[in-house]
């Protein structure tokens, strides 16, 4: 009897040291890949804050265009026509397409803007002049170069222009401040066409001051006051 | 006026291979030099070693000698390798100049046609020696022209995602070469304002 004690004590402490041997290696690894996952940062955070425009049920599904990098030319763009239910508010609906634009192409290398960039806010003047401001990764993370931070102004103005017919000029703001370049190169002072057949027919200056005062006819139906932050 | 972008605590574009844009700039500031010279151009440069002038120290240099053209020399960090391309500020920047008062911001604005005959003459030449590289020069809303006084363009190489820093090496004569037949070949159209008849 006790020399059958002896027996089960050996063969289940051996079985513990094969189960630890297996096991180890596993939680090794599980505590190596916890290491990794790093902490969210202030901006990711504020990301999933501020990216969050779900669609109301009432937004109609339409077609829109989103300008992407050319798969046959990386020196230009391409317009892509995708399904996408937008608001007919023209700065939630200028917030939803420049939230798809940021989210990129299903061909990743065609995208325009930093992956972890995001969309902080976005403002619309009566005058059709936007201020779209963007977090510091599109600063940071976008290739410095004339012609990719052309391509990424030109990827926003452009989406602009063919989806949200009211803005007329961009500003680009970073983290809610005026920077002199995108990453180098592409001033950022100044304001973008995004109307580019106003600037053609002579109705739209660049240099034109910003108008917040509220057309009559709005002011005394909606008793708005502009600019209006959403 | 050669302006060799970046500099001190900014080196520009970073290729993988450790190739920094305001290290190699130095060098194609000086084969560009030297092809310029040739000419029989006078040439200043708005840094000759690692420091970073501000965009407004660039174009005061540039906007205090008369009748200059100013270069401003990059490498970019996407683009087909092998190909140079051309940039000058669009033409809406133009059409903000208003009233006789030219404001220093927006100093570039009388030369936007004038900087886009200048960009077509370099881009040609450039077309023909670097495979894949545009004809005609392109639109861009750079800051450092902005400010600039005078017809002014941008060229950039591409680009620092080369595996071998030599391949960006052997382009530079040609670039230089390049950049000087452009120059010559703008100079009859360039009648500087104040001067009529006059070329610098």
């Amino acid at each position: 009897m006790s020399r059958n004690w002896r027996t089960w004590v050996v063969v289940g402490l051996g079985i513990a040291v094969v189960s630890a041997a297996i096991y180890f290696p596993i939680l090794r690894r599980r505590v190596k890949t916890a290491a990794k996952i790093p902490e969210p940062s202030e901006e990711q955070a504020r990301r999933e804050l501020t990216q969050a425009i779900a669609p109301s049920p009432t937004d109609p599904v339409v077609k829109v265009k989103m300008f992407w990098t050319s798969a046959e030319d990386e020196s230009a763009l391409a317009p892509v026509a995708i399904q996408l239910a937008l608001s007919k508010d023209p700065v939630l609906r200028a917030k939803q397409v420049l939230n798809t634009l940021l989210a990129g192409p299903v061909e990743s290398d065609l995208r325009t803007l930093p992956p972890d960039a995001a969309l902080l806010a976005f403002y619309l003047l009566p005058d059709g002049t936007a201020v779209a401001d963007f977090s510091e990764a599109l600063a940071t993370s976008s290739p410095s170069g004339v012609q990719s931070e052309q391509l990424a102004v030109d990827s926003i103005a452009r989406t602009l222009e063919a989806n949200v017919p009211q803005v007329k000029r961009l500003k680009i703001l970073i983290h809610g401040q005026e920077l002199d370049t995108l990453a180098g190169h592409v001033d950022l002072t100044q304001f973008f066409v995004v109307d580019t057949k106003a600037v053609q027919h002579g109705a739209l200056s660049l240099d034109m001051p910003v108008n917040i005062a509220i057309p009559q006819v709005a002011a005394a139906n909606n008793g708005a006051s502009a600019p209006a932050k959403r | 006026m050669l302006d060799p972008a970046h500099g001190g605590t900014d080196p520009g574009a970073r290729g993988a291979q450790g190739i920094r844009e305001s290290d190699l700039l130095l060098d194609l500031t000086f084969q560009t030099r030297r092809a310029l010279e040739a000419q029989g151009f006078q040439v200043l440069q708005t840094r000759s070693g690692n420091e970073n002038p501000s965009f407004d120290d660039r174009s005061t240099l540039a906007n205090a000698q008369y009748g200059a053209v100013f270069i401003t020399l990059h490498i970019s960090s996407t683009g087909l390798p092998g190909t140079v391309r051309v940039y000058t500020m669009p033409d809406a920047f133009a059409a903000v100049a208003t009233g006789s008062v030219i404001g220093w911001d927006r100093a570039q604005a009388p030369y936007v046609t004038l900087s886009r005959k200048f960009g077509d003459a370099v881009q040609g030449q450039l077309a023909q020696r670097f495979k894949g590289s545009p004809n005609n020069s392109q639109s861009a809303t750079i800051r450092q022209l902005r400010t600039t006084a005078a017809p002014a363009i941008a060229v950039e190489l591409a680009s620092v995602s080369v595996q071998d820093r030599a391949d960006l090496d052997r382009m530079m004569p040609g670039v230089g070469d390049a950049i000087a037949r452009g120059v010559a070949e703008f100079r009859p159209s360039y009648v500087v304002p104040g001067a009529a008849g006059k070329y610098p």
